[in-house]
Order: structure tokens, then C-alpha cells, then sequence
């Protein structure tokens, strides 16, 4: 195999996808930017007149920004410890699916963060966290922990991607200069030797293994957050593994949803097959049963023990957020594994859908663990206008919200314009082992 | 077919029986059960006085099956001779409970033992027979002092009663409880006679008290054919202190953070942050040999 020619091959096979804008890209990346400007607006109100614009108030004193935020970091912690696991132990299928969890895992932690400063009352007294940190505080180490690890992310993000640079550096005879630049910048000289590709196969595994371990231990801070409270509906000595099984489980589900786009816009069937799709929805299966434990055994113990407080937490729960509580812990468990548990409904369509159900269904259950718990306190609620009783997020809130939504989109796919979304140094790898033909081998390797 | 009918009526059956058992379980015949009229005295700390009537009706068959008397109008009096004086009403609570509380310097009328008679009146409903009640007591007075005999710590108890004349006479062969209040109930320490109208005993000194180390101390005469109920409580500062030298190492609150927690958090980090160095020294030497590769190439 002449491994120049391959290369050029892949370049021209992905360069339409780096370079061409269509006329519905640029009304879609269009949308998002509104979406955004509409969330700047929001913000720049919420700057000016404070947290009144939000529904949050004294007792209910974080909403839909924290879920989002939580939301967003559990799927970047997930995206890493799948992505760690398929690069660890060289998962056959991993050229398919591993730059898409890569990209997941990164822009994820780029936007989760931003919601948590939009809880803040006072962002003029941010710099306060790192002047004064209490190490005792859970809130400092996650600060360490959320930073940390993105760093971590990046740098292994980076790390997978200089192979593709190098290729697209050497390849790229038609793209712009700025671009060709841009690529000879970010490649920093890597030129495939032996010695160049040993040295960074080595990092990337030891970056590989080490980023499954910084996800578990950033996402148990994150969840001590909460379980080291004595709320009731937090203080859960299940709360850490708890947290974990939940972030693998929107994660999985996020993979699958952008597998699905990703294939269908791009016209990427020959890379992404059905085949992966059933890989990914047993994956989502096994994870759907562990987290319906998990969820089961939470709610048990609260049910059984009948603490006082506990017990007016569910009786909140089955009558305020019945219908919430029925999707998230019901709908959003049962019907994935309905789905995926039956050969014959494992279609690709079938997979995502349940992939849209699991998704929705942990953000709700998000929801449940936040909002519910901080409307049923320990004291009574002193001032008893409504919107202090129960909270519910307003305009401001959603607009910032699908703003996230809608940078972590445009983000994505700022990034695949920027490097194929198939990683080409791993078909490379894959052909140069001698798995596969050379026309026919990322074929053979995805089944 | 038939089958079906079968499944179908036994289903309604057992529906029927389940839902008739709470109607019969409803049914209550008053002829079932005894009132049961109660009524004592408490001669409290404060020397006020308690006049306490419970009226419950008891089922005859079934002895866990009580049921309180709610709302019954109860006059209680004071009695001597044909003489007598109302002391006032209290409804029943839904404990069957009524209670009236005369005051320290209540005047009653007395024989010439020094006796009063109280007496506890329902007058009856078309439903419940009227009940009546009467109890005779002596006004006891009791001392409780908490002193220290030569740096011991003596609890000293006087009892004496005051017959008509004005006479001080000592109480004896009266059984006395002394307890100890606790956060839910009081604990019994030490049981014991009045003779010649005092009672002595040591105080145990290993009892923990409250915050500020106080032990409230009670005597109690209970259920006296003479004296009724009778409280008096003290409190001195005789308790082992409850506070712990283990608040001050709550170590998650305290200034400043447990060291094996600057450990841990420093081995992660300087871990991972190694890690980040060792790839960036790699990454400047993949860098490197790429330039001396251009280099080559060039010449």
C-alpha cells in the first residue's frame, strides 16, 4: 500500500465536507447564530437588572442554568471515558465514532461551564473563587476538577487530531492559504516516522487512560455537589456512581442522535453503518438497565425509610411533577430498552429514537433532582407568593438555554470544517496493520 | 364460556365481600363497652393544683379497644358535708382528658382532719349515663433541696401536712420517686419512704446534665390515698458536662482543610498536571524532529 496515494484519497473523499457550503448550511448555521444573539440579549438583560428576570428566588435558587449545566459536563464526561475506552483497548469500530465523542466531549465542556456563571448573582465577584478558595468546599474542587479536566480534553483532543493535520497539511493543494497555515501550524511537524507515531500513540494511550479517571473523579465532585448536603433528595450515598451511570447514559444517547445527523447530512453510510448503530443502542441498552436500577433504588430507599422530609419530596413529586416524573423515570428508561432490547426493532431510525427519548428524559431527571428538593426546604417558605412556592424558568432562562444548545451545534460544526469528522490517520493505521484491503478497508474495519 | 362466567362472578363476589367488611367494620353497639370515670389530683410545683377526670369508654370483650370520651362537659367541685363549692368545667379533649388548674392560693373547705373533698360531676346525655366521682386528700407540702453535707451531694426532701389548727404534722410512711428530667421523659434514680416527714438520700454524680451541665430533680408521690399526686422539682448545676472535645474536629467547617485532604488533592493534581507536562515534552520533540526532518529535506 502506497500510504502517500491513500492519503490523498481520504483528503479528496473528505475535502468537500471541509470546504463546500451548501445553501441550507449556511441558513442553518444562520439559525444558530440568531439563536445565540437571542441568549446574548438575554444575558446582557440579566446583567443589567439582576436575577429578578430569572425564575429563580430565595428558596428555589437554581434552575434550568444548573440542570443545563450539569447536563452539559455529565456529556462531556462521558464523551471522554468512551472516548478513553475505545482508544485504550483499540476498539475495532473506534474510526467511526471516536472523533465525533471527542468533539462531544470538548465543546460540551466548553459550554457546560458558561451555565454555572450564569447562576452566580454577583459574575463582578467571580475572581472571589480563586482569591479565596475554601479547599474544604466541593464547589472549589470542582472549579480544580472542571478545569483540570479541560484542559486534559483538550490537549487529548488535540493529540488525535495532529495526525489528520499532517495529512491535511501534505494534501490540501486547492484549500486557502490561511488554511494550509493554519494546518502546518497545528501539525507542529509531525511527518508519521516510526519514531514521530510511537512517540504519539504513546502519549495518546497514557492521555487515553488517564482522562477515563479525571471524568470519574470530576463527575464524583460534581454529584458531591449535591450528596454532601443533607437536602433530602441529595444527601445519597449513591449519588457519585449514580451520576456517572446517568452522564454515560445522555452521552450514549447524544453519540447516537449526532451519528444519526452526521450520517444523514453528510452522506457518511459507507463510514457510519447500521452495524454501529447497534453497537452504540446494546451499549445504551446495558447503560438504560444500570441507570433504571440506579433510579429505582433511590426512590426505593426514600419511599421505604418515610423520613418526614423525604416523604413530602415524593409526595411533591407524584402530584406537582407527576407527568415530569412519569417521562423521566418511566418513559425514559423503559422505552429505550423496549427498543433496543428486541432484535427486530434495532433499526437505525428505532435506535435514535430511543436515543431522543433517554436524552430528554435524563435532562428531566435532572430537573427532578434539582427543582423539586429546593421546593420542599427544611423551613417553611416564609413569603408565599407564587413564584417564590414554585419556581418555573422564564423567557431569559430559555433563551440563554437554547443559546447553549445552539453554540454547542455551531461549535461542532465549526470543528468538522476543520477536520474530517472521520479520523483519516486512523484508516491509515487500520490499513497499515494489514486488517484490511485497500480500497475496501474502512468497509471491512466498521464491520 | 363457562369459565369466564365463573372467574367473572367469583371476582365480583370477592369485590362485594371486600367492600362490605369495611361497612361492618363500622358498626359500633355502645352496649359493648364500660365508661370508665376517672379522677386525681396533682399537687404541682408551683402549688397549684391539677383536678384531672378521664373518661373513656373501654370495649367489655376486646381490652385494646378504647375509645375517649370527646367534648363531655366535667363540673368539678369542692365538697364538705352538704356544703359545696364549684371550682369550675373543662370539656373533655379528644384524649378524653379534662383538666382544670386551681391556683396556689385557692381556698377550699376542709374538715376537721384537714381533708378536702373534691368531686368530679357528668351530668349525662340522652346517650351516656351520668358519672360521679369523688376523691379525698390531705394539702401536702414537700420541700425538695439540693445541698452539699461536707461536699457531698445530699438530696433532702421535708414533707409535712397542716391539719386545721394551723399545726405543722410530718407526713411518714409515704412512698417518694425521685427522678432525673431527661429530653423525653424523666429517669428514675433512686425509690424510696418518707419517715418522721424527711428522706435523704445521696446524689449520684456521674448524671449528665444540660448544655451548661443542670440537672433538673424531681419527687414525686403518686397515686396517694391521702395525698393524691404530688410533684415538686429543683434544678442545681450537678451534671457532667454533655459537650464533646469532638465538635472542634469536624474538620469538613473547620478554618482549615484536614491535611490528608491537601494530600490526596495534591497527589491528583500533581499527577495529572505531570501527565500534561510529559505529553507537552513530547509533543516539543515530535515537534523538533520534525523541523531537523524539513531541515534535511531542504538540503
Amino acid at each position: 500500500m502506497d500510504v502517500d496515494i491513500r492519503k490523498r484519497e481520504l483528503v479528496k473523499e473528505f475535502s468537500p465536507m471541509l470546504l463546500k457550503s451548501t445553501k441550507w448550511s449556511k441558513i442553518w448555521i444562520g439559525i444558530l447564530v440568531g439563536f445565540i444573539l437571542w441568549g446574548l440579549a438575554a444575558f446582557v438583560i440579566q446583567v443589567i437588572k439582576g436575577h429578578e428576570v430569572t425564575g429563580m428566588r430565595d428558596n428555589v435558587v437554581w434552575g434550568i442554568y444548573i440542570i443545563n449545566f450539569i447536563f452539559f459536563v455529565c456529556l462531556s464526561y462521558s464523551g471522554a471515558f468512551i472516548s478513553g475506552i475505545l482508544h485504550f483497548f483499540k476498539t475495532p469500530w473506534k474510526n467511526s465514532v471516536s472523533r465525533i465523542v471527542e468533539i462531544i466531549t470538548v465543546v460540551s465542556l466548553i459550554i457546560g461551564p458558561i451555565f454555572i456563571l450564569l447562576c452566580i448573582g454577583r459574575l463582578d465577584r467571580l475572581h472571589y473563587l480563586f482569591l479565596y478558595p475554601r479547599i474544604q468546599s466541593p464547589i472549589t474542587w470542582d472549579i480544580i476538577a472542571i478545569i483540570t479536566d479541560l484542559i486534559g480534553c483538550f490537549i487529548y483532543l488535540y493529540l488525535t487530531f495532529i495526525p489528520d493535520f499532517a495529512i491535511l497539511r501534505d494534501n490540501s493543494e486547492d484549500v486557502p492559504k490561511w488554511r494550509r497555515k493554519l494546518y502546518t501550524f497545528l501539525a507542529i511537524g509531525y511527518r508519521d516516522t516510526p519514531t514521530q507515531r510511537n512517540r504519539l500513540h504513546k502519549i495518546t494511550r497514557i492521555m487515553s487512560a488517564m482522562i477515563i479517571a479525571l471524568a470519574i473523579v470530576a463527575y464524583t465532585v460534581l454529584a458531591w455537589i449535591f450528596s454532601l448536603t443533607l437536602q433530602p433528595g441529595w444527601n445519597s450515598t449513591i449519588f457519585a456512581p449514580y451520576f456517572i451511570v446517568a452522564g454515560l447514559y445522555s452521552g450514549v444517547g447524544v453519540i447516537i442522535i449526532a451519528m444519526y445527523l452526521i450520517r444523514k447530512y453528510f452522506k457518511l453510510d459507507h463510514y457510519i453503518r447500521k452495524v454501529h448503530f447497534i453497537g452504540a443502542g446494546v451499549i445504551l441498552l446495558v447503560i438504560s438497565l444500570l441507570f433504571g436500577y440506579f433510579t429505582f433504588s433511590e426512590y426505593f430507599s426514600r419511599w421505604f425509610s418515610h423520613k418526614t422530609h423525604d416523604a413530602n419530596l415524593l409526595n411533591t413529586l407524584f402530584n406537582r411533577y407527576f407527568w415530569e416524573f412519569i417521562f423521566a423515570n418511566y418513559i425514559g428508561v423503559l422505552v429505550p430498552i423496549v427498543i433496543l432490547f428486541f432484535k427486530k426493532f434495532r433499526t437505525i431510525k428505532s435506535i435514535t429514537f430511543a436515543a431522543i427519548i433517554a436524552v430528554l428524559g435524563l435532562w428531566l431527571n435532572r430537573y427532578l433532582i434539582v427543582v423539586p428538593t429546593l421546593e420542599t426546604p427544611y423551613l417553611p417558605i416564609q413569603d408565599t407568593r407564587p413564584e417564590f412556592i414554585h419556581y418555573s424558568a422564564t423567557w431569559v432562562e430559555w433563551a440563554l438555554s437554547f443559546a447553549g444548545i445552539a453554540a454547542f451545534v455551531l461549535f461542532f460544526i465549526l470543528i468538522m470544517r476543520l477536520v474530517p469528522i472521520i479520523p483519516m490517520s486512523g484508516i491509515i493505521d487500520y490499513e497499515r496493520e494489514g486488517k484490511g484491503g485497500t480500497n475496501s478497508v474502512t468497509q471491512h474495519q466498521l464491520k | 364460556m363457562r369459565t369466564s362466567f365463573f372467574t367473572y362472578s367469583l371476582s365480583i363476589v370477592l369485590l362485594s365481600l371486600f367492600l362490605v367488611s369495611n361497612t361492618f367494620a363500622q358498626e359500633q353497639d355502645l352496649s359493648d363497652y364500660r365508661m370508665r370515670f376517672r379522677f386525681k389530683s396533682i399537687k404541682q410545683p408551683d402549688q397549684s393544683r391539677i383536678l384531672e377526670a378521664s373518661f373513656i369508654a373501654a370495649n367489655k370483650k376486646d381490652r385494646k379497644d378504647r375509645v375517649p370520651v370527646y367534648g363531655a362537659d366535667i363540673t368539678f367541685l369542692n365538697v364538705l358535708g352538704e356544703e359545696q363549692v364549684s371550682l369550675g368545667s373543662s370539656k373533655t379533649s379528644k384524649e378524653g382528658i379534662a383538666q382544670i388548674t386551681l391556683p396556689e392560693n385557692q381556698s377550699y373547705l376542709m374538715d376537721p382532719e384537714g381533708r378536702i373533698n373534691f368531686r368530679a360531676v357528668f351530668k349525662g346525655t340522652e346517650e351516656l349515663d351520668g358519672e360521679e366521682k369523688e376523691i379525698s386528700i390531705k394539702d401536702i407540702h414537700l420541700d425538695l433541696g439540693l445541698i452539699e453535707k461536707d461536699s457531698v451531694r445530699t438530696v433532702q426532701i421535708n414533707a409535712h401536712t397542716i391539719d386545721s389548727l394551723g399545726l405543722q404534722i410530718p407526713v411518714v410512711e409515704t412512698d417518694i420517686i425521685i427522678s432525673v428530667g431527661g429530653m423525653l421523659s424523666k429517669m428514675v434514680i433512686e425509690e424510696g419512704s418518707i419517715e418522721d416527714g424527711t428522706y435523704e438520700f445521696e446524689m449520684p454524680t456521674d448524671l449528665p446534665g444540660d448544655a451548661n451541665g443542670d440537672i433538673k430533680v424531681y419527687a414525686i408521690i403518686e397515686d396517694h390515698d391521702d395525698y393524691g399526686d404530688v410533684v415538686q422539682k429543683n434544678m442545681a448545676n450537678w451534671g457532667v458536662s454533655k459537650k464533646s472535645g469532638q465538635e472542634s474536629e469536624n474538620t469538613l467547617w473547620s478554618e482549615a482543610a484536614p491535611i490528608w485532604m491537601y494530600v490526596v488533592l495534591t497527589i491528583l493534581l500533581v499527577g495529572i498536571w505531570a501527565n500534561f507536562v510529559y505529553t507537552g515534552i513530547h509533543l516539543f520533540k515530535i515537534k523538533k524532529e520534525g523541523k531537523e526532518l524539513e531541515l534535511k529535506t531542504e538540503n
